[in-house]
Order: structure tokens, then C-alpha cells, then sequence
């Protein structure tokens, strides 16, 4: 199956420096009809109608969100553009903002129209600095050709938190706070930046949203699956022999992604997500993609059958305990003390306590840490000991061996995983 | 005319706290104490605050750093590509561990979550510049073009 | 604002509209523990001993912050809310360093209570390297001994908002967070005077009045 590039259509054809480029392959066409003959209510409509939903994870109807912004009287409205990409594995913003800037700027200006606000942010991860001055220039040249005169947008860029993608703790960071999750509601929409109405879109929805100006709901909402339209862009990467990033139709399968596309064989597993994604073994290669199975952030890590599913699951919880903002107790001493069970596990000093251990947990984090990250990283633990329960019965049968004949010292590895 | 991130962000308290936060850290290498209680007395913040901020965010040093900071991405992508080795590479060049910076001040040497390189895996940065599909072998030759 | 309609654990209660669910509960005769709410002040929602079961949503939601809304329907004891409880007292016991049996306060520390309530014995998790610091003398109206302190945010959120001195922020980030003053330095006697008000309202003893020579 061929990919489908709708959001990465200008990618590789226009110059990104270069605004002409990009109206000479029809950009702006859309916010010039949504500026001049759609009303915000219409502009909504078409979007919700769509089916469009966010790109970044959570999957929210794009449309419904930016109603709920338009309804509320406020003095000011505020539209910030996630680009904090810093979920494990993921790659598309920065390969969108490299090569087609000016599409996410259309689809903010339009955005702005719709929902009414004067103020837009771009927050850009510190990792990809050397993006900003590209993007000031391009936000300039869009300024320029008279298309930002509703509204204005800032590039203001992150210092170095994984968390600051979660859109409370983002409008923290702006506010030049520690970047830590708010617990909700209120929801961004009714009490956001500076406590105002606020919409927070990942890059990759908003790219789509000239082309669904352009080109009617109607012809959106015929791809995909019941609950995901349009084309999901991916980040492949892992056990392949073309990583890289592609543009799929909603639904398309894991297999035609990673094995067709990317060129793996001899899988596994696959992580999908980051690392805070599912884990699923090679067995549902034939799982098609989407918010009703596994998305996430479009992340997809591919694993060989030499991988040894524990090890992947400790690099993830490292992760996630480096980047655990500490506000809520679930999150900040449960990722601790995930990564102390999985460093004995990697070390060969596990016992079968720890598989309860790391169960109780896992289930205790999904359900009442503060926000997303809390949640989502009991989903690599729970996925593997579902999938690969027996690698955790072999890795402790192993430590019992290693405890009773050779000391332990067979596993300990020169430094550990840091 | 584009204004500067600071002039933009003044407007709102304690908005261009970040930005200004991160300009000082990257002009003087780090945040002190002096140039916290600085800015704490420009944003009327008491000093343990900023210092709250600063210590937050991994881009915003309070002890001193080296001219160079090199930063290799553990992350699940490049530890399967055996950054390990990457790792082990630098620290015999440099004959410094992760966390530390090398006596004569140039590299300071980081382990940090995932920089978006997945694909070039594995990858770093020194200061802004990413480097992928690094070998062990690579690294030398890397390193002595910031001599 | 009117009034909404809610059930707590079974029983119908009818409350303003715009009160929390620990509110609603508080004032019905329901006791749901908490760690890091102070009354009457804006919620941290940081310790997350509160959750509670609310029907038709995905997770467990933070009594202290979370407003009612009508016909929400509440499981504040369930035995998923006490499981899940159980591991949060357990997680923070493990955090809770210092020595707090020897501790002539030990029968006033609020986490020990609630462990001893919800039968959490001695914590089998472990960490890494625990949060150890040095018990802090310095000052003569506070002492501080921050191996104790379980991350609740009482301290800060009292010396900002009620007594409005703002000597203490959290610094650092995830379990390496901190409890700091200045430029993470002891608490001078210029910086915290004898308003004892942290003291108060510190669940674990971390904070303590120096024993008078």
C-alpha cells in the first residue's frame, strides 16, 4: 500500500524559505476563502463536521474544541501550537516544520479566525533550536503578505522538559513557571493561558486544516476509519531498514507501515506511541492504526526478535522518571520505583514479587496520577507483562541461577543503564 | 519587524521569565546566584523561586558548564542502535563520565531524553548541531573540530 | 450558583453547585483523607490520596479539586479507590525517610496515621537512592529535616498565599524535587521569622519547632 501524503503534500516540493513557493502551489487559497467568505461559525462547522481530531495523542474532535473556545466571552483568546515534540521515537513535526512551514501557519491563521483570538504561540522544543530562526522568518513573511492581521504569532521556545508537550504544563512554561501539569478541569478551552480561553493544537492537526477548507469535510471524512478521518503521519524508526517518516490513510495496518514501508522483518514487537505506548507483539502485525486501536503520537519503534522486551521497557521507565515533573506522588515516586524493579530485573536480582509489584503500581499510576504522562507510563509495563509475561518468568528463574550459582556478577554489567 | 521573544512576553508579569533565563544561561554558560537574584529582583520574584524555575528545566544550567555541551540521546531508538558504544567512545576520548565537564573546560558531556533523531540513530548534539548515525569510531574525528 | 444533586457511596446529597467533591463529602459526614489540601486554599491536587471512583470517567479524579457536577455519581471507599489508595500511602511511605519511630512525634505524623488506617505495613518498594538530606538546625524558629518531607506542598503554599513570605519553592524536577529556599540553602532567620504557620500545617514533621536550650 502506497502512502498518502495529504499534510506532507508540500513537503520536498516548495523552498521553506521562500513564502512565493508556497502560494505558487496554492497555499493561502484556503485562509483567503475562510477570511473572506466563511464566517468563524462556518469555519467550525466544516472542521468539526470532518472529523478531524488531534494529532498529537489524546484524539480530541478538533472542531468541538474550538467551539467550545468560540462560546466563551472572554477579553482575550489565545491559539498555541504544540511543537514541543518530545515523545520517544517521534520525528514528524520536525520533519513538517524543516520542510512546510507555511502550511502550519495557514492552518493557525485560520484557526485564529475561527476561534477569535489576537495572540498565537508556536512553542518549539529547545532540541530544536536550530528551527527557530527559520520559523521567525517564516511567521515574518507570512505577516508581510497582510495574512496575520487578525492575529500574531510568537515563536517562544521550550528549555529542556518533555512534560511541557502536556498542554497545562506548556501554558505553565509560557507563563514562565516550572513546567507541571494543572489537574482538570478547567479544560484549556474555558481557562487556559493567563486563565483565558485557549487552544492548544499539535503541528500536524493543524496542518490539516487548509486542506480541509480547501477541499470540504466531506472529502476528509471519507478517509479513515469510524472515530479517525483523514491520514496519520508516522515516525518509524528501531529494527527497520527505511526509518523515516510517513503519511498513511487512517486504518491503514501496522504491517503495511513497518513492514511495508519501513522494511522490517524479523519482528518481535512493535512500540507504538513512544514510551509511553502499547507494546504489541509481532502476532497483530495485521492491527489496523487508528484512535480506536493504537496512535498515540504516530511513533512507531520497531523490535527485533533478538530484543529482549524488559530491557525496552526499563529504557522507557528511565525516560519517563527522567522527565516526571514530580508534582503528583503516583508519577514521581512510582516511576522511581518501576525503574529500581527493572534495574534489578536487567541486573538478574528479580524475584517474583516484582511482577505483582510492578502490576499494583502500573494500575494504581493509570488511575490517579494528575495527568497524562502518570497514566500512560503504567501502558509499556502492563502491555509487556500481558504480551510477554514469560520473559519476566524466564528473567527471575534466570536470577534465581544466577543467585544461587554464580554469585549474581554474571548481569552486572560494567555501569548499568545509567 | 519581528520582536524579540523578550519585548513580545514583558507584557504578562512573569511571562519572559523563561527567555530571559535562558539568554543569561547562554551567554554566561550558566545561571548563578548572582544573575538569579538579578532577575528575581527584575520580576519582583523572591530568588527561590526563579530558582524553582531554573532548576526545572534541563537547558537551564546552575552549575557552571563547559564551552561545549555534548548531548547523546538515550532514548529507546538509539539505545537499539547501541549508544552504549557511542557512549563509551566519548568517555574514552575525554576521560570523562556522563554529568561531568573535562578539566580544560571545553565538553561538558550529557545523556539526555530523545532530540527527534530517531531516524539518524544514534544521535547528538553539540550545543545546536545534530549529528547522526554516529559509530564509536566516528566520534574522534567529531570531537576535534570543537578543539 | 444553585444546587446539584449527587450520590456519595449510595447516599443522595444535594450541594451548592460549584463545591468540590471533598467538600460535598466533608460537609455530608464523609471522610475522604487527604494529604496536601488546606482548607479554604486554592487545591495543590498533588498527593492524590483523595482520588475517588467517579462513574463514567476513565480515571480515579482528585476529590480536593475536582467540582460536582450533577447526578455525578461517587464511590469514595470502593475497593478500587482503597487498593489504589493503599499504593499511594505505600509510595509515599517509601519516600518518607527519616527516622520518624524514634521521633517523639511519630504519633503526629499524618502519613503514618493514614498507613496504620488503610493497614499498610512497613513499604516493600524500594528506590534507587532515597531523598536523603542532612536535618537542618540553623534557623531558630524552624527546623527542617527533609528526608521526612513527602513533597505535599502545605509548607510552600502557606508561606506564599496565607502569610505571603514566599521563602520556599519547589525546586528540581520529578523525584529529585525539592523543598527550597533561596538559592536551595538553609532557611536564614532574615528570610523566615516565627510565624510557625509551615510548621502547623507539615503532615510529617519534616518541619518541627527546635527543641528550646
Amino acid at each position: 500500500m502506497a502512502e498518502k501524503r495529504i499534510v506532507l503534500s508540500k513537503c520536498g516540493s516548495i523552498d521553506p524559505q521562500d513564502i512565493g513557493t508556497y502560494i505558487a502551489k496554492g497555499g493561502f487559497i484556503a485562509f483567503i476563502k475562510a477570511r473572506d467568505k466563511m464566517k468563524p461559525q462556518a469555519i467550525i462547522a466544516e472542521i468539526k463536521k470532518s472529523g478531524l481530531t488531534g494529532r498529537g495523542g489524546a484524539g480530541f474532535n478538533t472542531g468541538l474544541k474550538w467551539e467550545l473556545a468560540r462560546s466563551i466571552k472572554a477579553k482575550a483568546k489565545y491559539l498555541l501550537c504544540n511543537a514541543d515534540e518530545g515523545e520517544v521515537g517521534t520525528f514528524k513535526d520536525k520533519y513538517i516544520l524543516s520542510n512546510d512551514p507555511f502550511g502550519l501557519i495557514e492552518g493557525m491563521c485560520i484557526a485564529g479566525l475561527a476561534i477569535g483570538a489576537q495572540q498565537a504561540f508556536i512553542y518549539l522544543r529547545n532540541e530544536y533550536h536550530f528551527l527557530y530562526d527559520p520559523l521567525v522568518r517564516a511567521v515574518g513573511q507570512v505577516r508581510e503578505k497582510g495574512y496575520l492581521k487578525h492575529m500574531d504569532i510568537q515563536v517562544f521556545e521550550g528549555a529542556g522538559a518533555y512534560i511541557c508537550g502536556e498542554e497545562s504544563a506548556l501554558m505553565n512554561s509560557i507563563e514562565g513557571m516550572r513546567g507541571e501539569s494543572r489537574y482538570k478541569p478547567p479544560y484549556p478551552p474555558t481557562r487556559g493561558l493567563w486563565g483565558l480561553p485557549t487552544i492548544i493544537n499539535n503541528v500536524e492537526t493543524l496542518m490539516n486544516v487548509p486542506h480541509i477548507i480547501n477541499n470540504g469535510a466531506a472529502w476528509f471524512s471519507a478517509m479513515g476509519t469510524g472515530r479517525s478521518k483523514g491520514t496519520k503521519v508516522f515516525s518509524v524508526s528501531g529494527d527497520v531498514s527505511r526509518p523515516g517518516v510517513y503519511e498513511l490513510e487512517m486504518g491503514s495496518t501496522l504491517r503495511e507501515l513497518v513492514v511495508g514501508l519501513a522494511g522490517a522483518d524479523d519482528l518481535k514487537a512493535v512500540q507504538i506511541g513512544g514510551a509511553t505506548g502499547n507494546i504489541l507483539p509481532a502476532s497483530m502485525l495485521d492491527t489496523p492504526l487508528s484512535h480506536e486501536t493504537y496512535l498515540g503520537s504516530g511513533a512507531v519503534v520497531a523490535l527485533n526478535s533478538g530484543r529482549d522486551i524488559i530491557d525496552v521497557v526499563q529504557n522507557d521507565m528511565h525516560f519517563l522518571n527522567d522527565e516526571s515533573c514530580g508534582k503528583c506522588t503516583p508519577c514521581r515516586e512510582g516511576t522511581e520505583v518501576m525503574l529500581e524493579i527493572f534495574g534489578r530485573l536487567a541486573r538478574g536480582e528479580g524475584h517474583e514479587g516484582d511482577i505483582n509489584s510492578l502490576d499494583a503500581l502500573a494500575r494504581a499510576m493509570a488511575v490517579s496520577s494528575l495527568c497524562g504522562l502518570g497514566q500512560a507510563a503504567a501502558v509499556p509495563v502492563l502491555d509487556s507483562l500481558r504480551y510477554f509475561y514469560n520473559d519476566y518468568i524466564d528473567r527471575i528463574n534466570q536470577s534465581h541461577f544466577l543467585r544461587s550459582y554464580l554469585g549474581g556478577e554474571l548481569f552486572k554489567s560494567e555501569e548499568g543503564i545509567r | 519587524m519581528v520582536p524579540s521573544k523578550k519585548e513580545a512576553l514583558s507584557e504578562n508579569g512573569r511571562a519572559g521569565l523563561l527567555p530571559a533565563l535562558k539568554d543569561r544561561a547562554g551567554r554566561e554558560g550558566c545561571l548563578n546566584r548572582e544573575s538569579m537574584s538579578g532577575l528575581a529582583g527584575q520580576y519582583h520574584l523572591p530568588l527561590n523561586e526563579v530558582y524553582g524555575v531554573s532548576t526545572f528545566y534541563a537547558f537551564l544550567p546552575v552549575l557552571p558548564t563547559g564551552k561545549n555541551i555534548i548531548r547523546v540521546c538515550r532514548c529507546l531508538p538509539c539505545h537499539l542502535k547501541d549508544a552504549q558504544a557511542v557512549i563509551g567512545s566519548i568517555k574514552k576520548e575525554l576521560g570523562i563520565a556522563p554529568g561531568e565537564t573535562s578539566g580544560d573546560g571545553k565538553f561538558s558531556f550529557e545523556l539526555v531524553s530523545c532530540i527527534g533523531a530517531c531516524d539518524q540513530a544514534p544521535a547528538m548534539m553539540i550545543n545546536d548541531k545534530l549529528y547522526g548515525d554516529l559509530t564509536p569510531a566516528g566520534i574522534a574525528e567529531i570531537l576535534k573540530s570543537y578543539a | 450558583m444553585g444546587n446539584v444533586n449527587v450520590n456519595i457511596d449510595g447516599r443522595k446529597i444535594r450541594v451548592r453547585e460549584g463545591s468540590t467533591i471533598l467538600e460535598a463529602a466533608t460537609a455530608n459526614g464523609i471522610t475522604i483523607p487527604t494529604l496536601c489540601h488546606i482548607k479554604g486554599q486554592v487545591p495543590s491536587g498533588v498527593c492524590r490520596v483523595c482520588v475517588v471512583e467517579v462513574e463514567g470517567s476513565r480515571t480515579m479524579m482528585g476529590a480536593c479539586h475536582t467540582p460536582v457536577a450533577e447526578g455525578m455519581v461517587i464511590h469514595s471507599k470502593s475497593p478500587k479507590v482503597i487498593a489504589v489508595r493503599k499504593v499511594i500511602v505505600e509510595l509515599l511511605l517509601t519516600a518518607h525517610t527519616g527516622d520518624c519511630v524514634n521521633d517523639s512525634n511519630a504519633e503526629n505524623c499524618a502519613l503514618h496515621n493514614l498507613a496504620s488506617d488503610y493497614e499498610v505495613g512497613a513499604p516493600h518498594f524500594n528506590v534507587r537512592n532515597p531523598r536523603f538530606y542532612p536535618a537542618e538546625e540553623s534557623n531558630p524558629y524552624v527546623k527542617r529535616d527533609m528526608s521526612k518531607c513527602i513533597l505535599c506542598r502545605k509548607c510552600v503554599k502557606v508561606c506564599g498565599e496565607v502569610v505571603r513570605k514566599d521563602v520556599l519553592s519547589i525546586g528540581y524536577r520529578g523525584f529529585r524535587s525539592k523543598v527550597v529556599s533561596g538559592f536551595d540553602e538553609a532557611l536564614t532567620a532574615e528570610a523566615c521569622r516565627d510565624c510557625l504557620k509551615c510548621i502547623e500545617h507539615c503532615p510529617t514533621g519534616a518541619l518541627s519547632a527546635p527543641a528550646r536550650v
